[in-house]
């Protein structure tokens, strides 16, 4: 094909692009579904979470870093239990979502009503900024104390360890500790994400080293055995489920769907216990849509709410709800942690100081 | 040695300080109706941002800038980025140009296919182009393994991880920015110039080296500011080789400082963004430098006779470009192909683990797949004529006008193609949620926001590629036309838009591909409704689906080089209906 062929082309292929575009314009999405009338079931399950507080409608912004089919299951269950509420999404990496809602905060204008990401110390850090509503739902008396703010700030809404996934063509006996990673057996075999491009990593990073056996030490070790540092979890699990490492340090609930798909990856949940966040839900201070907000964290941390989440693969954090096939439910995981404002306040200069040990090869 | 050619050169060089007289009042407002519009969409954000830089707990202070100075992470980025985006520009300058001279001059064949393939690096996700070179070249890649076989013991020879492994990939990633903008100006080299040289004794190379290079500038220096600029904003590919290294360049770092969180993240991500565009501007003006000195213009139609025959070294030159392609373009595909078509990510490539199903499921079953993709048809095909006309329109008042002012005004719609697309984004949000005091447009939150962030990134590609279009028609032909009573309409449609197409076309071709394919802003920008291709794989690739984001690429991929070869296959059957 000759170049001049290719430029008309281009030109014909604008037009028609110009017209199908300017045909969806006309063609906006339609807003979601109302349902068209309701069956006494649902008016009375609606009347019954909503007690005498009055109907809940409006239109919801919320902010999440949960996949998009995750997020998209969370508001097609609660639009069912509260039809006459719109709910509006924005999805992308925390780091993005929280950049975003920095920016509207600069600018004076937070758009977003409901936020769900990542960890507690970045909802620490947005509570000491004065932008989250405390509020204190009836659904969380059965979250335990550990995974919510005193002044209900934020609340936890699922449980999601960081384990030690291993690359099972590859490595025939599991390891069972931490100390794995720091053998002889894993010398430049191991990958763990960067805290300093994922705040999740920066959370375990700085659970880690606040433990009496491990501390910085344990940093010091992982750099002599040759450690690769990636950006984020989703590489780790790409380098370890194709071989290219043997061992990673990962977020639970990647290395259990890509083991469901087939993958070669075998998860382990270490002796010494697991760093875990706890992707809390929060309320904006500036929200317009104070009511439809509350009504979405009480149905996210309801017996059913918590449900989704279990059928969505994650480990619920609400007693009582039995953890998907594959992952250990809240009561059997032993908990590697440290105090959330501690690690909030010590975060930048954790990251300095991995930034500073890991590099300089 | 003033020989025939360099007698006639040197005429038309004279040629270039003739003036254009218009009436000054229209001068002046044309400068403001060129002004206003760039200091409002252009600098106006980043000034939004930057005064961010200067903002501090207790009031306006440098804390920030002595902060950030004063870390030695931010000197050896600042290192970093110059050497990564100055060494690649290099190789996407040299592979750039002997690729287009070897297509413009030469009788290689299939260049239709050399064409379609030197296109592929500027479609395939860069993620995805260093995967492919990390399981060729990691250390426990292809080519370190073959030669640890070779040599009996383990041996490295090349690693792509590190700086070297950076400049390398950028610059193959790049190259086809120079090649693209260089291809159409060397079609219309004047032959008889080339032939003049050479009867009055000058040798291939020299003819190369003083006639068609020096004539070719605006489109190679114009296409390496591309390559350099591009390299300035890159993060994919620094994020995935610099970082088991710890090699940050500014575009990783500032990223680094933005999802810290803290209150002063965004002012340190700001002074950083300053020293990034002082890069960019210097960048500029070099390229303004080499211009400067070699602007000649010429009103050759584009002729694609064969110049330079190969003779019997066609095959070895075909070899070589192809074994070139292969790697660069083709291999990356393929391993992006590969991956897509397994049952799970990590299975070995065998028949009982081949699936269609992540095409199927991204194609069918996904909702939010078909309509990310009229959006971003949409959104690519507005920014796409926007940029046609408005980019075309600044490029040529640039060039009447050598005014310092129009200068910064071009350094000006540069920056934003720089900046990380993540400090753009949040310029955008920082300016558009309340562009004056009580002025809320409601854009924010809409695809239009997109489509603004979009034109303002894109714009320079578009001014770029006019440019060298328009450098090369003499003002002689719009005079001409003048003297001869065409008004300025007909003096556009029936003379200076079919002698600046080709290069206006190159614009629209680029800004339509790299907006099809964009990331970061409208990851950062999208709401419900608006998500685009860019969106969608990224929350594929963030769910850790591996799978389902490279069958999406691989789709548009192959839908992009369908689209194209069916195109050249019309238009070559309509010609042969036409002849016949």
């Amino acid at each position: 094909m000759k170049l001049s062929a290719m430029r008309t082309w281009t030109m014909s292929l604008f037009a028609a692009v110009s017209v199908i575009g300017l045909a969806a314009c006309g063609n906006q999405p339609a807003p979601a579904p109302k349902a068209e009338s309701q069956t006494p079931a649902q008016a009375s399950a609606a009347a019954s979470t909503t007690s005498s507080a009055p109907k809940v409608e409006g239109t919801l912004s919320f902010y999440t870093s949960q996949p998009d089919t995750d997020a998209a299951a969370l508001i097609e269950g609660f639009t069912k239990k509260y039809p006459d509420v719109k709910v509006e999404l924005f999805r992308s990496g925390t780091e993005e979502v929280v950049s975003r809602l920095q920016a509207e905060a600069k600018a004076g204008q937070v758009k977003a009503d409901v936020l769900l990401v990542a960890d507690a110390p970045t909802f620490a850090s947005l509570k000491k900024q004065d932008l989250l509503l405390p509020y204190s739902s009836p659904e969380a008396a059965d979250i335990p104390a550990e995974w919510k703010d005193a002044d209900g700030a934020y609340t936890g809404t699922k449980v999601m360890a960081t384990v030690l996934a291993v690359n099972t063509s590859k490595v025939k006996t599991l390891p069972d500790s931490w100390k794995a990673l720091t053998s002889p057996e894993a010398a430049g075999k191991a990958i763990m994400p960067s805290p300093l491009y994922s705040g999740a990593a920066a959370y375990n990073v700085g659970v880690m080293t606040r433990q009496a056996d491990f501390g910085w030490d344990y940093i010091q070790g992982l750099k002599k055995n040759e450690m690769t540092v990636i950006k984020g979890n989703g590489a780790v699990l790409k380098s370890v489920a194709g071989g290219e490492k043997d061992y990673g340090m990962i977020v639970d609930y990647l290395v259990a769907r890509a083991k469901a798909e087939g993958s070669p990856v075998e998860m382990v949940y270490p002796g010494e216990g697991v760093p875990v966040i706890t992707e809390p839900i929060g309320i904006l201070k500036a929200s317009q849509h104070q009511e439809a907000a509350k009504a979405f964290v009480d149905f996210v941390l309801s017996e059913d709410g918590q449900k989704l989440a279990a059928s969505l693969g994650y480990t619920p954090i609400r007693k009582g709800v039995a953890a998907p096939e594959g992952l250990k439910s809240i009561d059997q995981i032993k908990v590697m942690s440290a105090d959330t404002g501690e690690l909030e306040a010590a975060r930048e200069a954790d990251k300095k100081k991995f930034g500073e040990m890991m590099g300089g090869k | 040695m003033a020989s025939n050619w360099q007698t006639v050169w040197t005429e038309r060089q004279a040629d270039q300080g003739r003036r254009w007289a218009a009436p000054v009042t229209l001068e002046k407002a044309t400068t403001w109706l060129v002004l206003l519009p760039v200091a409002f969409f252009f600098v106006y954000p980043l000034w939004k941002l930057l005064t961010l830089s200067v903002e501090t707990e207790t009031g306006l202070g440098w804390a920030h800038f002595s902060e950030v100075l004063a870390d030695a992470r931010t000197w050896d980025a600042v290192s970093h980025t110059i050497v990564a985006a100055g060494a690649s520009t290099a190789i996407a300058v040299l592979l750039g140009v002997t690729l287009a001279w070897l297509c413009a001059y030469t009788d290689l064949r299939g260049k239709g296919a050399i064409h379609l393939l030197a296109l592929l690096p500027l479609l395939i996700p860069s993620y995805v182009m260093t995967l492919a070179w990390t399981q060729m070249a990691g250390p426990q890649g292809v080519w370190n393994r073959a030669a640890s076989w070779l040599a009996g013991t383990p041996m490295e020879v090349w690693n792509v991880y590190g700086l070297d492994g950076i400049v390398v990939v950028m610059g193959l990633t790049h190259y086809p920015l120079v090649y693209m903008l260089t291809l159409s100006v060397l079609y219309r080299v004047p032959k008889e110039l080339e032939w003049a040289a050479r009867s009055s004794g000058a040798r291939a190379g020299d003819v190369f080296r003083k006639v068609t290079l020096p004539l070719a500038l605006p489109g190679i220096a114009s296409g390496g500011l591309l390559a350099f600029i591009s390299g300035l904003d890159n993060f994919g590919i620094p994020a995935f080789l610099g970082i088991p290294e710890n090699i940050s360049v500014l575009s990783t770092l500032i990223y680094e400082q933005v999802t810290g969180f803290g209150p002063s993240a965004f002012s340190r991500a700001a002074v950083l963004s300053i020293l990034l565009g002082v890069i960019a501007l210097a960048g500029t003006g070099l390229q303004w430098l080499l211009l400067r000195k070699s602007r000649v213009d010429q009103t050759s139609a584009a002729d694609k006779s064969v110049r330079v025959p190969l003779g019997g070294r066609r095959w070895a030159v075909e070899a070589a470009v192809w074994l070139f392609l292969v790697v660069t373009s083709v291999l990356p595909l393929l391993s992006m192909a590969q991956t897509a078509f397994l049952q799970a990510y990590g299975l070995p490539f065998v028949w009982d683990n081949v699936t269609g199903k992540h095409f199927a499921f991204v194609l069918f079953d996904h909702a939010s797949t078909r309509a990310a993709i009229v959006n971003s048809l949409m959104l690519a095909g507005l920014s796409g004529l926007v940029c046609l006309v408005a980019g075309t329109w600044f490029a040529q008042w640039r060039l009447q006008r050598p005014s310092l002012a129009a200068k910064a005004m071009e350094g000006a719609v540069s920056l934003p193609y720089a900046l990380p697309g993540m400090v753009l984004g949040l310029a955008m949000i920082l300016t558009w949620i309340q562009p004056l005091p009580g002025w809320q447009p409601g854009l924010y939150g809409t695809v239009w926001l997109i489509l603004i962030a979009y034109v303002v990134r894109f714009f320079i590609l578009q001014v770029k590629s006019s440019t060298v279009s328009i450098m090369q028609v003499g003002r002689e032909v719009e005079e001409a036309a003048k003297i001869n009573g065409a008004r300025s309409w007909t003096r556009w449609r029936r003379i200076l838009l079919p002698l600046y197409a080709p290069g206006m076309l190159t614009g629209l071709f680029l800004v339509f591909l790299t907006a099809f394919t964009e990331l970061t802003i409208s990851s950062l920008l999208w709401s419900s409704g608006s998500e685009t291709i860019g969106v969608v794989i990224f929350s594929f690739e963030q769910a850790g689906s591996t799978t389902l984001s490279t069958a999406l690429s691989t789709l548009i991929v192959a839908a992009i080089l369908s689209a194209l070869a069916l195109g050249g296959w019309l238009k070559r059957y309509w010609q042969r209906r036409l002849e016949g």
